[in-house]
């Protein structure tokens, strides 16, 4: 045991055990977590079992309880339409930024930025009073919320599709220009087609951010109806509901995981390397 | 015919660095043209003008009469095959090729018919089915010429596009470029680093050098008779002598170096004072130490460097300047190694005197700009 | 190019929305914090910037200035921050450390994808599962009471009662805040850790520097940019945290500034003092904000121009 310690050419072994120690600290809670959604009893804390009652059960469960159900589909609804209007308005706004040269494009890359580093709660104060004494006429709710997560997973959106944008340079443009493409064309015959594993991976990291999302969610939310499962956790979780909660947030995530897996591979697959993915999720 | 250009007082600012300094070329229809020079001196900041990329800050680019400085580049026809190739990804050979085909206005059967025409020309046919990344640089650099020729341009601009290729597979491609061009008999506008491609495949070559040209002219024209140290220096070896020019008869001039005098019948033979001039290796016989008569110089072998088919002597004359030349390796000169003394004949007509190029710029080597 | 004119509509949209969205309803806080209040409670705001009534803002200023509750609130949460950011640097370091300069191949691949995962698990979820272990039978509570930390906790003064962690602890708010910020900040620790040229640190180890000394004197010194980003990255988020002291404490003893400005506005009824405290936070963290802009930038504008 003391040799392994003390090799003085291989690695610090002090170093690994704080780091194996710190990935087990990290991932065993939500593992444990996971577990208990498979639990037989009603108590999260006591192991009485293995069960998918949680899961598919004919009362209280995600399936069939209308509360669970409601927040899920909820959820899963924002997502969906936060990636229809996040997605082309992102993809847009990365094209547009990346071509111009001049007066304003420092100041338009700064507003991109800036919802990335302000704080959740200040979005969702200004959103909230925005609403309330902007657009009345919209008001609180689906829409709301809708907007307002479309807000802050745009620049994601620029980010990762300006990356790729950078890589892959001017000359296929070029290059169909000189072919005689038009402007439009050399967009929609090469550049679009080129970027597409770009826009993919972008609209899975808006889906997954959209599933989280919590704050600004919540600030926007007008009655039960437009609960999502993060906020149905906030509002439960300190009381004494059933490892059903476990089961829900079990199953957004598996949603959120599979996404992004399969942008991935996507990915991966059209860009050529694992690099570029990791690197756009470190980007994130 | 069509396919001719000119540009008029050209210029392209960046900022404060001036890339192409207000210059004028023609280049006549048909002909394989070569815009030539170190890295930075302009020469693919001109190409991408004529192809339509960079916009010139000020002067014309007339193409067949008509000044086609503003027009954006999809509507110029002209086309460029490019030193990255710029193959898309996303298609196949078929589609590549056939890409321009779409604003062409013409059929189906025709568009497959003329992609056909096009890669037999380049000795690909039967690839249309394959990816880029399937192939290797020589047949992707063969799509690149196809696609750009199936559209039948007036102008085809090349920017280095042997550059990423191996010695010999270059030298191949070298040839039938330039069967392509004759047998085509379109404009080709090459842009290159390397004087010998340059010299072995161009009607013309214009020499550039910091934004400006410094020559332009044939390919023997620039070699045998540069006006400038640079062009000189850059299309080969050219060693360089230093001496005063003083008159001579039959519009020749001596060259007075020290003690030795030598007639030089080439180039700025006006010029009086102190001077360059140069004569090519090739030149220059090498003779047994002592002999006398004209334009004859003794000198020391420094180096002797074996180079297979011959050996390239350093030989340091009276003077200091040291002399380049070539000896074949044909058995007969076995004394030549170094140390040994030899005697150097320059023939006044293989001397050249050089025009000053801009006076700095002859003391210090091109820098890129 | 005209083309270049063309793409630049292509941002547009885009601005419109972010300017609407994001500029509009900010300024709508700036609007309502200087506002007023009518009869019913609900802000009245003021547009007209020559309108705009300090009244509420004094108030919230002369609390703070005398020593008053948003005094205590504001001096908690810079006390929770900064315990929160040490304890995550002093784990968080080492790990990046070892994720960058010990790693290779499939190991480094399995370690980066373990480090990320965090990332793509719901907040609340990882908050839920500490709940759930430190509730009053949960493995956790066990665990420590066991192993004896939990008296420890209660001789230190970090514990109240045995078992009562989630009962209004800071302690346990302040380690509930580094679990859920620790992976944020270990990701560009590790970043720039790992682009730290492993030859100089050759260099000095040649020149005679022993394994600690070559860390202290070049690579800690190098990671300094890196440990600044990743500081500032995770200490904005954390200064708006109000769902973290929530979960874990639901006691309103651990209130910190984000826990305020949310029982004012969404919860209760003084959304313009909840503005005000809002701006109040906004200026405090611009400092922060322009910092991480203006490195991001210049890292945007050379990919940009390359």
């Amino acid at each position: 045991m003391t040799r392994w310690f003390r090799n003085p050419w291989g690695k610090p072994r002090w170093l690994v055990v704080v780091t194996a120690l710190y990935i087990v600290w990290s991932i065993l809670p939500v593992g444990i977590a996971i577990l208990f959604a498979f639990n037989n009893g009603r108590s999260r804390t006591t192991w009485q079992g293995f069960s998918l009652r949680w899961f598919t059960g004919s009362t209280g469960s995600v399936l069939h309880d209308p509360a669970l159900q409601g927040a899920l589909k909820h959820t899963l609804f924002l997502g969906v339409l936060c990636v229809l209007v996040a997605t082309p308005l992102g993809v847009a706004l990365a094209l547009g930024l990346q071509r111009w040269r001049g007066r304003g494009s420092g100041t338009v890359n700064t507003m991109m930025l800036l919802p990335l580093v302000t704080p959740e709660i200040v979005m969702g104060v200004a959103l909230l009073l925005l609403f309330l004494n902007v657009f009345p006429g919209l008001g609180l709710g689906t829409k709301a919320q809708a907007i307002g997560q479309v807000t802050f997973t745009l620049s994601y959106v620029v980010v990762i599709v300006r990356g790729r944008l950078v890589s892959i340079g001017r000359e296929y443009e070029e290059a169909a220009a000189d072919l005689g493409a038009p402007p439009h064309d050399q967009l929609l015959r090469v550049l679009l087609p080129l970027l597409a594993p770009a826009i993919i991976a972008s609209a899975a990291v808006v889906f997954a951010l959209s599933i989280d999302d919590f704050v600004v969610t919540q600030y926007l939310s007008s009655d039960a109806s437009t609960t999502t499962v993060p906020m149905l956790l906030y509002a439960t979780a300190r009381g004494a509901p059933t490892p059903a909660l476990n089961a829900i947030a079990t199953v957004t995530l598996l949603i959120t995981l599979a996404t992004l897996a399969l942008a991935f591979f996507v990915y991966r697959r059209f860009a050529g390397g694992g690099q570029a993915a990791v690197a756009a999720a470190l980007e994130v | 015919m069509p396919g001719e250009i000119h540009l008029q007082e050209l210029t392209k600012r960046f900022a404060d660095v001036v890339a192409v300094d207000g210059i004028d070329i023609d280049m006549p229809a048909g002909e394989f043209f070569t815009l030539l020079g170190p890295s930075g001196c302009g020469k693919t900041t001109t190409l991408r003008m004529i192809a339509g990329f960079e916009r010139p800050t000020s002067g014309q680019i007339v193409l067949d009469g008509v000044d086609v400085a503003q027009v954006p580049p999809h509507r110029r026809n002209v086309n460029t095959v490019f030193q990255s190739y710029a193959l898309f990804p996303h298609l196949d050979v078929a589609a590549n090729v056939a890409f321009g085909l779409k604003y062409q206005r013409c059929t189906k059967e025709e568009r497959r018919k003329r992609v056909a025409e096009a890669l037999g020309l380049v000795q690909l046919s039967g690839f249309e089915r394959r990816k880029p990344t399937q192939l290797s640089g020589g047949q992707q650099q063969r799509v690149a010429l196809a696609r750009a020729l199936v559209l039948r341009p007036h102008v085809l601009l090349l920017d280095e596009p042997l550059g990423a290729l191996d010695a010999r597979l270059r030298k191949n491609l070298q040839v039938e470029l330039k069967a392509l061009q004759a047998e085509l008999g379109i404009t080709f506008v090459f842009v290159t680093h390397d004087q010998e491609e340059a010299l072995t495949m161009s009607d013309r070559v214009a020499v550039m050098n910091g934004g400006r040209v410094e020559q332009a002219g044939s390919p023997r024209e620039v070699y045998e008779q540069p006006e400038t140290v640079f062009v000189a220096d850059f299309l080969g070896v050219s060693n360089l002598l230093s001496g005063e020019a003083t008159a001579g008869d039959d519009g020749a001039c001596v060259l007075r170096m020290g003690e030795r005098a030598l007639r030089a019948a080439q180039g700025a033979t006006a010029s009086r004072g102190q001077v360059k001039a140069m004569i090519r290796p090739e030149r220059i016989s090498v003779e047994p130490h002592g002999t006398a008569g004209d334009n004859r110089v003794p000198g020391l072998v420094e180096r002797a460097v074996f180079l297979g088919n011959a050996f390239e002597l350093h030989v340091r004359i009276v003077g200091g300047d040291i002399l380049k030349t070539m000896v074949a390796n044909d058995g007969s000169a076995t004394d030549l190694e170094e140390g040994a003394a030899v005697t150097l004949h320059l023939p006044a007509e293989a001397v050249r005197v050089l025009a000053p190029s801009e006076p700095a710029a002859a003391e210090e080597p091109a820098t890129a700009s | 190019m005209s083309s270049r004119r063309t793409w630049r509509f292509l941002a547009l949209p885009g601005v419109v929305w972010l300017s609407v969205f994001f500029l509009v309803a900010f300024y709508a806080v700036l609007a309502v914090a200087l506002g007023n209040e009518n009869s019913l409670s609900e802000p009245v705001p003021f547009w007209n910037p020559l309108d705009w009534n300090v009244g509420y803002l004094l108030e919230v200023l002369r609390d703070i200035v005398h020593g008053g509750h948003y005094l205590t609130v504001f001096l908690r949460t810079f006390a929770f921050v900064g315990i929160a950011m040490a304890l995550s640097l002093a784990i968080g370091y080492p790990v990046a450390y070892f994720a960058a300069r010990h790693t290779r191949g499939r190991w480094r691949g399995l370690v980066l994808l373990l480090l990320v995962l965090p990332f793509w698990i719901n907040y609340l979820m990882r908050m839920l599962a500490w709940i759930n272990l430190l509730s009053a039978d949960g493995w956790a509570t066990r665990f420590l009471h066991t192993v004896g930390i939990e008296r420890l906790f209660i001789w230190l003064g970090l514990l109240s009662t045995e078992g009562g962690w989630l009962d209004g602890q800071p302690s346990t708010v302040i380690l509930a805040l580094v679990y859920g910020y620790i992976p944020f900040l270990i990701l560009p620790l590790y970043a720039v850790l790992d682009r730290i040229d492993q030859r100089q640190i050759e260099a000095a180890r040649d020149l005679g520097a022993s394994a600690l000394s070559g860390f202290l004197r070049v690579t800690l010194p190098l990671s300094v940019p890196g440990i600044l980003a990743g500081v500032v990255l995770v200490a904005l988020p954390m200064f708006g945290d109000y769902y973290t002291p929530d979960l874990v404490s639901a006691s309103t003893k651990t209130n910190i500034i984000g826990n305020q400005i949310d029982q004012l506005t969404r919860q209760g009824s003084e959304k313009v003092t909840g503005a005000v405290l809002t701006i109040l936070l906004s200026l405090l963290l611009v400092v922060l904000m322009v910092y991480y802009l203006r490195t991001t930038r210049r890292a945007d504008e050379e990919t940009a121009n390359a």
